[in-house]
């Protein structure tokens, strides 16, 4: 098969609206060649607007859209040259599966046999070998999955694009098919671009992940940035910090810097890991930072109230002086009940430092 | 009672309705145009020996097969306009499409007589610019005709239509579009595949609904445009002629039984997904 | 599918819209006009023309024979299309495939024929007076109409609400009545409008089974507009759409048109 060299993506300065509803604004973004880059958010922050602006289905109010060289921000969708996977698979229901797969191949004019032996090469690549001949209608969901998934790769597009791909899949398929669409995006080295709400999923099958808010791009970084140092509250709620905590820099001594809660507790931090610390910041904890503590110990006093069992831990809902707390204890332990005086003690490679939110 | 046989207990009513008041007496007539064996084949023979009679047949199939490519064209693009128009105007271009369907064949036929007679308003029309000297007969013609039946047939198409296009997911359209399929290539190769079971639909009730039209064919074809509805009513009611007339009927449902089935294996030619 | 709309596309349909309804207009400006030809646009207005067909006896009495005939046969196939619709969309798995079809096999005979033989084969047979004749042909070229309507409404209708009233401890038979039926109120009305129209509309049907002094109005103005080529006919058509108008609004604000187009 003929290789297209895979491409890079860059979105400059792009704004698009829907009637005088702006859903973009100056959204700037580089893709580089044989990159995945997965746009994380929840429904409504303009990560779908982005994915159909750069598919052609909604043009630009401004900026410009350039795939390698070429400026596609004018270019009408049939000729942008694009592989998409939809979410609901958007198969050609009056097609067989062989005929789904080489629809693109037809449009480009490629004759019948040659058509025919691509799309039997595509559909063994995505194990589909025997069931060319069935209409999608007697497909199951993974199924359709991989005819779609086919569809789209067997054009050599220089950019992929996938909406919400495995949405539809149940838990287990899911796990499977992402490692599968990895791997192809991998082995065909195609540029793509991979729209989700699944913080798991992004992380899991991306170079870098976009976690966009309210038409823009908050924070852009490699899973690993992603997970160990947001940039804001937002990113840090999005990827699993469950705890925030107003914190004031009491006192400084070289590199570790103390800082005192709300209610009065204080903690020590090294600048050497988290670098800089402002005189206020927000405290981030994942649920397993917050380590339940007899009372006396140092730490954030609490009343703890209900206790779920997640296998590796307890999980627990507390009360503090700074509002609601979630906080994780060891399962090997007799447990206090609803209502017990503890303390949390925060383990600091659980947390992340975050600007004050602006007043 | 036996629980089993309850569903079918309930259409029992509508069954025997069906049973004794159409499929009995339809089957009957075809019957009767047969039998006796040997005077039934010389009444066909007689039948089709005479050269009206045959004139008849094709012009009615004729006029049928024009009426129902026109109003599914006309149909076709009515009901891709109203999926496609913003939400608002959805309703009232159904209602308006959906109207004429509501008022009698006599009614809108009598339209058209207004529009095509002699002292009619598309003769006035033409006479008053000078394109033509006399009244042009337009009227009792096939023109007159196949419009009126055109005219009484395109809501049908449109109603057997939009539910079809509707159902068409935006999603595949866009997918198509994205593989590089041009606006006429999407249309040809993805809209009109999938629009093809609102095409038989539409298709086999506008052909049986043009072997039926009674009144625009009297009002807007006459005697000179005789169609099979004309002539069985013809023998039936004004000469008496009920083996003439239950010839005629049976020449009409055996039509209507080929048009079916002819569609149905277009349907599937055309979109394998078809069912049936 | 909610794609952009082509300009061509835009066009061609606005020609099939002033196809379908500037007809209807002119058969609206000649019923008000003064004159005793046919002219559009009318000189001037009068209603002379709706008093004239007001007057006419064998109008007003054909008006009543429609609308007897109509009502009943609408109430007949209302009456067995609902536990025929019942049954085969709530058992759909008991019924052969093409089962469901049979009900709609009076819109796929040419009514003509239907008409014709059932004429020659019942009518003449068991000397049925014509009103009874008209009631029989009617109630089964509306069957299909109700149930196809009734049908769609049933489809949306969740039968576990009915097992769930069972469980309760409601007799199965007062379900049907007191959750299935309230469930599918608007269907009805929908399907009863509808075959109330398509029963006054017909011609082909009834056509063979008026008889002396009894006939329907679109058959009484059929004979007329052969006869007399005058604007009483536009009259009557427009008090007809009038009436279709009406119903059609009942229609659409008690059902939504869009459901009874699928």
């Amino acid at each position: 098969m003929k290789m297209t060299p895979s491409e890079p993506l860059v979105l400059d300065r792009v704004s698009a609206s829907y009637g005088n509803t702006e859903i973009l604004k100056d959204l700037s973004l580089d893709v580089r060649p044989g990159e995945l880059v997965s746009l994380l958010g929840s429904s409504g922050c303009g990560k779908t607007t982005t994915l159909r602006l750069v598919a052609g289905f909604l043009t630009p109010t401004r900026g410009s859209i350039r795939i390698g060289e070429r400026d596609v921000s004018r270019v009408p969708v049939h000729k942008r040259n694009i592989g998409i996977v939809f979410q609901n698979y958007a198969l050609l229901p009056h097609l067989t599966v062989r005929d789904n797969v080489a629809f693109g191949l037809k449009q480009r004019g490629v004759g019948n046999t040659e058509r025919d032996r691509q799309a039997m090469e595509m559909l063994e690549t995505v194990g589909l070998t025997g069931l060319a001949d069935r209409l999608p209608s007697a497909l199951s969901n993974g199924q359709k999955q991989r005819v779609a998934l086919a569809r789209a790769l067997v054009i050599r597009p220089p950019l992929l694009m996938f909406d919400e791909p495995l949405s539809n899949l149940d838990a287990k398929l899911r796990v499977e098919m992402r490692v599968h669409i990895r791997a192809l995006q991998k082995a065909n080295e195609r540029t793509a671009i991979y729209v989700t709400h699944d913080q798991e999923e992004a992380f899991a099958i991306s170079d870098r992940v976009a976690i966009m808010d309210a038409g823009r791009i908050v924070q852009l970084d490699t899973p690993e940035v992603l997970y160990r140092r947001p940039v804001n509250e937002f990113v840090a709620r999005f990827v699993g910090f469950e705890n925030i905590l107003p914190m004031q820099v009491v006192e400084r001594r070289g590199k570790i810097v103390t800082a005192a809660l709300a209610g009065g507790a204080t903690l020590e931090l090294d600048q050497g890991e988290f670098g800089i610390i402002p005189d206020h910041f927000l405290l981030a904890c994942r649920p397993e930072g917050l380590r339940l503590a007899a009372p006396g110990n140092a730490g954030v006093p609490v009343t703890l109230g209900m206790r779920t069992y997640l296998g590796r831990a307890y999980q627990y809902q507390c009360d503090s002086d700074a509002g609601p707390l979630i906080a994780h204890g060891a399962v090997d332990k007799a447990h206090p009940g609803v209502g017990t005086q503890a303390v949390l003690s925060v383990a600091p490679q659980q947390c992340a430092i975050l600007p004050a939110a602006k007043s | 009672m036996n629980r089993k046989w309850l569903p079918l207990l309930l259409t029992v009513p509508a069954l025997a309705l069906i049973l004794f008041l159409l499929i009995y007496p339809v089957g009957d007539t075809l019957a009767e145009s047969f039998l006796p064996l040997d005077q039934g084949w010389q009444r066909y023979v007689a039948f089709f020996s005479e050269p009206y009679n045959r004139t008849v047949i094709l012009r009615t199939i004729k006029i049928a097969t024009i009426t129902t490519v026109l109003s599914l064209i006309f149909g076709f693009i009515a009901a891709l306009f109203i999926t496609r128009c913003p939400a608002k105007y959805r309703t009232p271009l159904l209602i308006l499409s959906v109207f004429p369907l509501l008022t009698g064949a006599v009614v809108r036929a009598f339209a058209w007589m207004i529009i095509l007679g002699r002292k009619g308003l598309l003769n006035n029309l033409l006479l008053n610019l000078g394109i033509v000297d006399q009244p042009v007969p337009m009227l009792f013609t096939s023109f007159s005709l196949v419009t009126g039946l055109v005219y009484l047939f395109t809501p049908l198409a449109i109603l057997s239509l939009v539910g079809v296009l509707d159902g068409i997911e935006k999603d595949v359209l866009d997918a198509s579009s994205s593989l590089g399929a041009n606006p006429l290539g999407v249309f040809t190769q993805v809209i009109l595949p999938l629009a093809v079971p609102g095409l038989i639909v539409g298709g086999v009730l506008i052909f049986t609904g043009s072997l039926a039209a009674f009144a625009t064919a009297r009002l807007l074809g006459g005697d000179r445009q005789a169609i099979m509805p004309t002539q069985l009513y013809e023998k039936a009611m004004v000469s008496f002629d009920w083996n003439t007339a239950g010839i005629i009927a049976t020449v009409m449902v055996l039509v209507t039984l080929v048009a079916i089935l002819a569609m149905g294996k277009l349907a599937r030619r055309f979109n394998p997904a078809t069912g049936g | 599918m909610g794609r952009k709309v082509h300009p061509l596309l835009g066009i061609s349909a606005g020609l099939v819209f002033l196809f379908l309804i500037a007809p209807l207009v002119l058969v609206l400006g000649a019923a008000f006009n003064d004159a005793t030809y046919l002219a559009f646009p009318p000189q001037s207005l009068s209603l002379r023309w709706f008093e004239r067909v007001l007057s006419l006896q064998n109008f007003m009495d054909a008006f009543l024979v429609s609308l007897t005939v109509a009502i009943s046969a609408t109430a007949l196939a209302l009456l067995v299309g609902i536990p025929t619709s019942y049954a085969i969309v709530k058992h759909r798995g008991s019924f052969p495939s093409w089962f469901s079809s049979v009900f709609f096999l009076p819109l796929l005979v040419p009514e003509i024929v239907f008409g014709f033989s059932l004429l020659k084969t019942v009518i003449v047979a068991l000397e049925l007076p014509v009103m009874t004749a008209l009631i029989a042909g009617h109630t089964i070229l509306v069957l299909p109409y109700a149930v196809r309507v009734l049908g769609a409404s049933l489809s949306n209708f969740d039968f576990s609400a009915e097992e769930a009233a069972v469980s309760l401890g409601m007799h199965p038979l007062k379900t049907v009545l007191a959750v299935v039926l309230p469930n599918i109120k608007a269907g009805i009305l929908a399907a009863f409008i509808l075959a109330f129209i398509t029963s006054l509309n017909d011609v082909s049907v009834s056509l063979f089974l008026t008889g002396p002094g009894v006939s329907t109005l679109q058959v009484e103005v059929l004979t007329y507009v052969e006869q007399y080529f005058d604007p009483s006919v536009a009259a009557v058509s427009v008090l007809l759409m009038a009436i279709t108008l009406v119903v059609m609004v009942v229609l659409e604000r008690s059902f939504g048109l869009s459901n009874v187009v699928k």
